[in-house]
């Protein structure tokens, strides 16, 4: 369950000020894309234009042949925020049925179950606990959980773990890759962090500064499914130094 | 939308009643002294002492009256609270909408009720409902501004969220604006509290009835009797301080949620 994303001559500025230059691209269903740049220079932008939550200045989105609009009209595409964004009056259980709730005459027929991803990333013992009982990390689990509660065949994060210590991100990532092998999507995910993008994604793209085009796109081969131990090989470091690369060369 | 409170209740503490206990007391004590020292007429200032012996004398009267006000000043709050809430929400929705009534509200804010308490009883006639009216009318200034404010406020990230999956306005309204309001309504019923019994009470003095606190108390100034007056305006003391409880109840039950009703630790 996953759909292919193209973007014809995508741009946006706001006002008089250019913020996208027209961007091309096209992602395969069920490939996940990483996008990394400066900060500022319009990588959640961008995401947001995919969504349809800005409009565009230029171009067009096509996600499965339709429109951003009708994606979302019909719940088959999910956001994983960077801040969890969890109603802090509603329990767990009840913010990862959220988006099911909401908007509910069009929910999906098919989808997975709130309580089963729960179980899934850890948080069956805190079904009835607050986000405010919850840490950092557990919050953004709950907030993972959320975004996958759809089934939807794309998935928008902007940095969702950005605000994670060290530790907890490494277990995010891992968790993140487990989710999707056993609920495929096509994703579309920010990050700062070469590392977090070498070993999530399939592709990955360099933005160069304000206003934002792609420099670099990079094929990241490694086989799936991908252990910790990745990490540790010259093959691995190798990338991100080559991601590094790109991004020093984006900036100059 | 609200289950059951999160955190367990917080540990009995002492201090928490005997401080307050002490304080009022004190400062009883103190009134009473200074009325006796000085040998002050009962119109004036009234000792503690002599209010709760003119109580005493029909603790009924007083009750029944209590009880009127009481119902005058929560029907008034709870109409101007439910305006509030929908006037509010559209406001909310339209900065426009929002700059050409707020001047208007302010005017309600700050106009001194008790000069044109004489008007709104002469067009509605006397009895329940100009107290009803005024009542409302004063709290809905205070009770709309915190509405549009606290629904402003809701979280950016979860607006977006909503927004994701195209939810209806009235959704995002009932689901997360309202919600995200309720911190300062909350704030804001301590302040109409007070409004809403000050605005019965000066109504029902001016509405020629004869029931209420404000009415007997009229009746008492304009025959003199201090001990009389100043136990209305005790029995007045007793209903915002209940109030405020029941307040401050509702508050722990309904925002057991918020960063306020945390303890510090
Ligand atoms: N609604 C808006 N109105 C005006 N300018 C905006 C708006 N949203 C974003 N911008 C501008 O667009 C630029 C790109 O912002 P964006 O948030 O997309 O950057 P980003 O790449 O996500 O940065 P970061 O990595 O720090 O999150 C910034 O200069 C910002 O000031
Ligand atoms: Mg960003």
């Amino acid at each position: 369950m996953s759909v292919d994303v193209t973007l014809h001559g995508v741009a946006k500025s706001f006002g008089s000020l250019p913020v996208v230059q027209p961007i091309d691209l096209d992602v395969a269903p069920g490939t996940f894309v990483s996008l990394v740049g400066p900060s500022g220079c319009g990588k959640s932008t961008l995401l947001r234009l995919v969504a349809g939550l800005e409009q565009v200045s230029a171009g067009t989105v096509t996600i499965g042949g339709a429109s951003p609009a009708e994606l979302r009209a019909h719940k088959r595409l999910a956001v994983v925020p960077q801040q969890p964004g969890l109603l802090p009056w509603r329990t767990v259980a009840e913010n990862a049925r959220l988006l099911l709730e909401v908007n509910r005459r069009h929910s999906p027929t098919r989808h997975p179950d709130p309580a089963e991803l729960l179980d899934e990333v850890g948080l069956t013992e805190f079904l009835d606990a607050y986000p405010h009982e919850l840490s950092g990390g557990m919050r953004q689990r709950v907030a993972l959980v959320r975004g996958f509660s759809l089934g939807a065949p794309l998935v928008l994060m902007d940095e969702p773990f950005a605000a994670l210590d060290e530790i907890t991100r490494a277990e995010m990532r891992e968790l993140l890759a487990r989710m999707l092998d056993r609920h495929p999507a096509t994703v579309l995910f920010v990050t700062h962090s070469m590392a977090e993008a070498a070993y999530l994604s399939d592709r990955v793209l360099v933005m160069s500064p304000r206003p934002t085009a792609v420099v670099a796109d990079v094929a990241i081969g490694f086989p799936r499914p991908r252990r910790d131990a990745l990490e540790d090989t010259p093959e691995f470091a190798a990338v991100c130094a080559e991601l590094r690369h790109h991004l020093h060369g984006a900036m100059r | 939308m609200i289950r059951r409170a999160g955190t367990s209740p917080p540990p009995w503490r002492p201090v928490r009643w005997f401080a307050p206990a002490i304080g009022i007391v004190t400062f009883l004590a103190l009134w009473e002294g200074f009325v006796r020292w000085r040998d002050i007429r009962p119109f004036v200032l009234t000792a503690p002492t002599d209010i709760v012996r003119y109580l005493g004398r029909a603790p009924g009267d007083f009750a029944e009256a209590s009880l009127l006000t009481a119902r005058h000043a929560l029907v008034g709050f709870v109409v101007a609270l439910v305006a509030s809430i929908g006037l509010g929400a559209l406001l909310s929705t339209s900065r426009f909408l929002e700059r050409a009534v707020q001047p208007v509200l302010v005017l309600v804010q700050v106009a001194p009720f008790v000069a044109y308490i004489s008007s709104i009883v002469l067009w509605l006639g006397y009895g329940d409902p100009p107290v009803h009216f005024v009542t409302a009318f004063v709290c809905v200034p205070a009770f709309t501004f915190a509405t549009v404010a606290g629904m402003r406020s809701a979280d950016p990230s979860s607006r977006e969220l909503l927004a994701s999956v195209d939810t209806p306005r009235w959704e995002v309204m009932w689901r997360l604006r309202l919600p995200s309001a309720m911190p300062s309504l909350f704030t804001t019923a301590r302040y109409n509290t007070g409004l809403a019994l000050i605005a019965a009470y000066l109504v029902e003095g001016s509405n020629f009835a004869d029931a209420g606190l404000g009415a007997i108390g009229k009746r008492f100034a304009a025959n003199n009797i201090g001990d009389g007056l100043w136990a209305t305006v005790f029995c007045m003391v007793v209903l915002g301080t209940v109030a405020l409880g029941l307040i401050g109840l509702f508050e722990r039950w309904l925002l057991h949620w918020h960063a306020s009703q945390r303890s510090l630790a």
